[in-house]
């Protein structure tokens, strides 16, 4: 152990630090909650979108199917570079929240198309021919047949992926966004011994991080059905 | 203002970067191997060990998936030295990643070695057999082919993970484009071909596991 940490403890666990530390966390916390929830719409919109039949939306259904192949093999520190980058093109300044906040809406779309496709696809098509032939229209069918069989099958794998993500956008430090790891390494360059400021860190992400993990567990049982057919 | 795309100035680096392709996939297999020996341990540790030996093993899993990996790289890059070990970045990152990796494969192995049907371990511990040769010779060979996906995808994760290893330095795909960037300011060029060059980089890591999965374990994987 290096000498000199025992020392810095006290003038480390000030409550500036702490202030500055769970600031941070919170926009941990926010960014990866805007990549849940856009996610969640918009990789649902994408998913049924993908379900649709008829010529007319065929060119909408490729270019879907395109974003969510191409989007999940592209690492995320390239996206938010890319995003970083073509936000400057049009000359204004966005706010780097935002940028952040873009990147990771684009990930999370791409990788929640792919969990509520699944889902989708889990429920046998008998019910949707059923459905057609109880002259159910496309929308009644996903909104009374197929989603409350679906959604039990969707959440697990997402709410995996909301605490996965939470992780992931410590990445976003890297352009600058002031969230928790930006904030270790703020600290780290304030001449804090590196084992108490990222250690800090990685005890804040834990503390975000593992009661969602069991929450999600126990919600995996809640709604595990019996699967019989 | 406007600003025109000129590919045409970054065409000229690409088999500098596609060099740089091969270091992530590259980077990707050592820490994908090293992982595995830790997960093989772990899921050993976890399933067969001592009480206290299948705590430690939780909470190193706990610890590890609950935490970022970049943060987890952060603290190895800056403490080690502090401790008076001294790493390269490509050490530092490799070793970061392989215990990020570990923590995760424990946790695939140990499901895997969950499906075993508890007779068949029973059968081994009568023909005598000892820990070691009834993980070689009767779960390994079981849990190959039900483990060969999430592996393989586990393995895809990681060639996209390495790109973290450029915020240390390293000169792998991300690192290079870096480098690019910074001698030529074609900026959204050089990450939109960056981007699709890890678009076709786990492509064909994607195409090669289904080929071996195929050949050597009989285990039919989607391609897509």
């Amino acid at each position: 152990m290096p000498h000199g940490v025992i020392e810095q403890i006290p003038r480390f666990l000030t409550w500036y630090n702490a202030a500055f530390l769970l600031r941070a966390a919170s926009f941990t916390l926010a960014l990866s909650a805007v990549g849940s929830v856009v996610g969640i719409l918009a990789g649902g919109a994408i998913a049924v979108l993908r379900r649709t039949r008829g010529w007319a939306l065929a060119p909408l259904r490729g270019l879907g199917t395109l974003y969510v192949e191409l989007f999940r093999r592209i690492p995320f520190l390239v996206t938010l570079l890319l995003v970083f980058y073509a936000t400057q093109l049009g000359g204004y300044d966005m706010p780097l929240f935002a940028i952040g906040a873009i990147a990771v809406s684009l990930i999370s779309t791409a990788y929640l198309a792919e969990i509520v496709r699944a889902g989708l696809a889990s429920v046998h098509p008998n019910q949707w021919h059923s459905a057609a032939v109880a002259n159910f229209s496309f929308m009644q069918t996903l909104r009374l047949v197929v989603i409350p069989q679906a959604w039990s099958v969707v959440l697990p794998p997402a709410f995996g992926f909301f605490i996965m993500f939470l992780k992931d956008t410590a990445l976003a430090s890297q352009v600058g966004v002031v969230e928790l790891t930006y904030a270790g390494k703020t600290l780290n360059n304030r001449g804090f011994a590196p084992v108490l400021t990222f250690g800090a860190v990685l005890l804040l992400y834990f503390a975000m991080s593992y009661p969602l993990t069991l929450l999600g567990r126990r919600l995996e049982v809640l709604v595990a059905r019996p699967r019989h057919r | 203002m406007t600003y025109t795309l000129q590919f045409g100035q970054v065409t000229r680096y690409l088999p500098f970067l596609a060099e740089g392709g091969l270091i992530s996939l590259a980077l990707a297999f050592l820490a994908f191997a090293g992982g595995m020996v830790l997960g093989l341990l772990g899921a050993m540790g976890r399933t067969f060990g001592p009480r206290a030996v299948q705590r430690g093993v939780q909470a190193y899993v706990v610890f590890f998936t609950n935490t970022p990996q970049l943060v987890q790289i952060y603290f190895l890059f800056f403490v080690l030295p502090e401790a008076g070990i001294l790493l390269s970045p490509f050490q530092a990152v490799l070793l970061g990643m392989t215990l990020n990796a570990g923590a995760y494969l424990t946790e695939i192995q140990r499901a895997g070695f969950a499906t075993v049907p508890r007779g068949e371990l029973d059968a081994a511990e009568t023909l005598g057999m000892s820990l070691t040769q009834s993980v070689r010779l009767v779960i390994l060979p079981h849990v190959v082919k039900t483990l060969y996906a999430p592996l393989s995808n586990q393995y895809i994760i990681m060639v996209l993970g390495t790109s973290m290893a450029a915020v240390f330095g390293v000169e792998e795909l991300t690192g290079r484009a870096f480098s690019v960037n910074a001698e030529t300011f074609r900026s959204v060029e050089v990450f939109s071909i960056v981007g699709a060059m890890y678009i076709v980089l786990t492509l064909i890591a994607t195409l090669a596991l289904s080929v071996v999965g195929r050949l050597m374990f009989r285990v039919r994987m989607p391609t897509l």
